[in-house]
């Protein structure tokens, strides 16, 4: 349906306007914003700031009332819209498999509505259970009733890509579940999403969730206005406002330090054995953890000795920590 | 005679009479599962319609069944056609009642998730909010039927079938003989046939019900 040259389809909205009924003013005004193909963008706001509005328009389970939506530069509104959401991935908090149908059911729904034949949706369904980590000989044939949340939600995940579509939106799609199985579903997400580059919006008030899985992040006012719109590093280095900060919270630094690994700091000489270790692809932020646990100004990675001043200095504060020294 | 020689001797009649009781209940229950189930489709998502829906089927239900049957008298007749037609109209409120509530008892994120598929409304609501709402939807039918069993027996009073008229008959010459016995054979053929149909109730939730509401962790 979409022309795609990576696993997504760029996303564009302009002027798009939803004014509901009885309201005063527009539950989002006027947004415009480009989205990258393949890129996950996480939408945070506040509850009510018509984060959700705003991307259900894009499937259009919200009609706008005025503006523009383009997925790989087609005119989203000029398509009827059951054939259209069958094209973009949807996946809520409440996940909304249906109970009456077994796990097997649920995901291959969406190739049904299309009408592939049955091999070929019950071969994606095996290969999209596998690809969530659920065996599918075990699960295909169980009811979602069965399964606890954690796995419901990867179901929920495996159906919203069963058509491989170039979009997917995400309202949440962790939020139910607790803190344990949320980090644990976020990281298998980022790992599946490395391979397929789908163009994702993903929801979220969670600002950390947002940091995680994003690719950029819009920070969103009240009637979805865009604060700002960058990569988290960034935002993390330059809030654009005192509103976006506060999103952001007192550790801005530590939340930068978690986006780098030690392999991006320059190394002070030969690994060390004698002081602290870490492992390759560690997050500086666990790095300066491990210094401090020990109180060290350096630990070692196999690549050579990691020092404090050279970790501060990556995250462009070298005059500050030569200024503590 | 005691009761079971009264049974034995009349068994046709009584079994003819038990048969059609059946059937008339039967016939109304499927006429006003469709209007009912139909009528609850097309209104669950309109509060207005739906309640108004709702008024009509209870207002009905007020009507004292044997007023009921005779201001039929005069638009249908004597027999099978009032019959019919008063046990249909008392039917419909419970079954309405739960397509209504079922349906709009299905969890919004399920049919929210199922329009976010790309299903239509119609085919969200027939195959995903009525599978959902069929086991409230069959309780609902159940409770008709019990119902309609019990006012099938006062259709008698219009000549309408069914063992009403045991009853009937037994009542207007109490004392005579075997007056008591008809009366007795009659109210226990209603019993009996009440029982039979909800053993089939039972039956039929089980088969109906998707394995999927059944199953538990």
């Amino acid at each position: 349906m979409f022309e795609t040259d990576t696993g997504g389809a760029q996303i564009q909205l302009r002027a798009l306007t939803k004014q509901f009924p009885g309201q005063a003013e527009p539950a989002v005004d006027s947004v415009d914003l480009d989205i990258p193909a393949g890129e996950l963008v996480a939408f945070v706001g506040p509850s009510g700031c018509g984060k959700t509005t705003t991307m259900k328009m894009i499937n259009r389970l919200v009609e706008p009332t005025s503006g523009e939506i383009r997925i790989g530069g087609e005119d989203v509104l000029a398509l009827p819209p059951d054939e259209l959401r069958r094209h973009i991935g949807y996946v809520i908090q409440q996940i909304g498999l249906f109970p009456h149908l077994t796990i097997g059911e649920n995901v291959g729904l969406v190739p049904k509505l299309l009408g592939w034949d049955r091999p070929k949706a019950e071969a994606r369904t095996e290969d999209l259970l596998a690809l969530v980590n659920l065996e599918p000989g075990e699960y295909r044939d169980r009811y979602p009733r069965q399964l606890s949340g954690g796995q419901q939600q990867r179901v929920g995940v495996a159906r919203a890509l069963a058509a491989d579509p170039p979009v997917m939106l995400m309202d949440e799609p962790f939020g139910a579940t607790d803190p344990i199985t949320r980090e644990h579903l976020q990281n298998e997400f980022l790992k599946l999403q490395k391979d397929l580059r789908k163009t994702i919006i993903f929801v979220t008030h969670d600002f950390e969730e947002a940091i995680k899985l994003g690719d950029r992040i819009a920070v969103l006012r009240n009637q979805s206005h865009i604060a700002q719109y960058d990569t988290p590093a960034n935002i993390l280095a330059n809030p654009a406002d005192d509103y976006v900060a506060s999103f952001i919270g007192a550790d801005a630094t530590l939340k930068r330090l978690a986006l780098m690994t030690v392999d991006e700091v320059p190394t002070e000489g030969p690994p060390d054995p004698a002081l602290p270790q870490v492992e390759t692809g560690t997050s500086l932020r666990e790095a300066l953890d491990l210094m401090v646990a020990n109180g060290t100004d350096r630990c070692s990675s196999p690549a050579g000795v990691l020092s404090y001043t050279a970790l501060c200095a990556s995250i462009g504060r070298e005059e500050v920590a030569a200024g503590d020294r | 005679m005691s009761l079971s020689e009264y049974v034995a001797s009349r068994w046709d009649t009584l079994s003819l009479a038990a048969a059609e009781h059946a059937l008339v209940v039967a016939i109304a229950i499927g006429i006003a599962t469709l209007a009912g189930v139909g009528i609850g489709l097309v209104t669950h998502r309109v509060p207005r319609a739906s309640n108004a829906s709702l008024a009509v089927s209870a207002g009905i239900l007020t009507i004292p069944s044997l007023a009921l049957l005779t201001l039929l008298i005069p638009i249908t007749g004597l027999g099978w056609t009032s019959t019919l037609v008063a046990l249909t109209a008392y039917a419909l409120l419970p079954i309405i009642r739960n397509t209504v509530v079922g349906l709009r008892g299905v969890d919004r994120a399920t049919v929210e998730a199922g329009r976010g598929m790309g299903m239509s409304r119609v085919r969200v609501l027939m195959k995903v909010q009525l599978p959902l709402a069929w086991p409230l939807i069959l309780t609902g039918i159940r409770v008709s039927t019990q119902m309609l069993i019990g006012i099938a027996a006062i259709a008698a009073f219009v000549d309408g079938p069914g063992l009403g008229t045991q009853i009937f008959e037994g009542l207007s010459r109490l004392g005579s003989v075997n007056s008591l016995n008809a009366t007795l054979a009659g109210t226990f053929g209603i019993v009996i046939v009440a029982l039979l149909f909800d053993l089939f109730f039972s039956v039929v939730r089980h088969l109906t019900t998707p394995r999927g509401l059944r199953v538990r962790n």
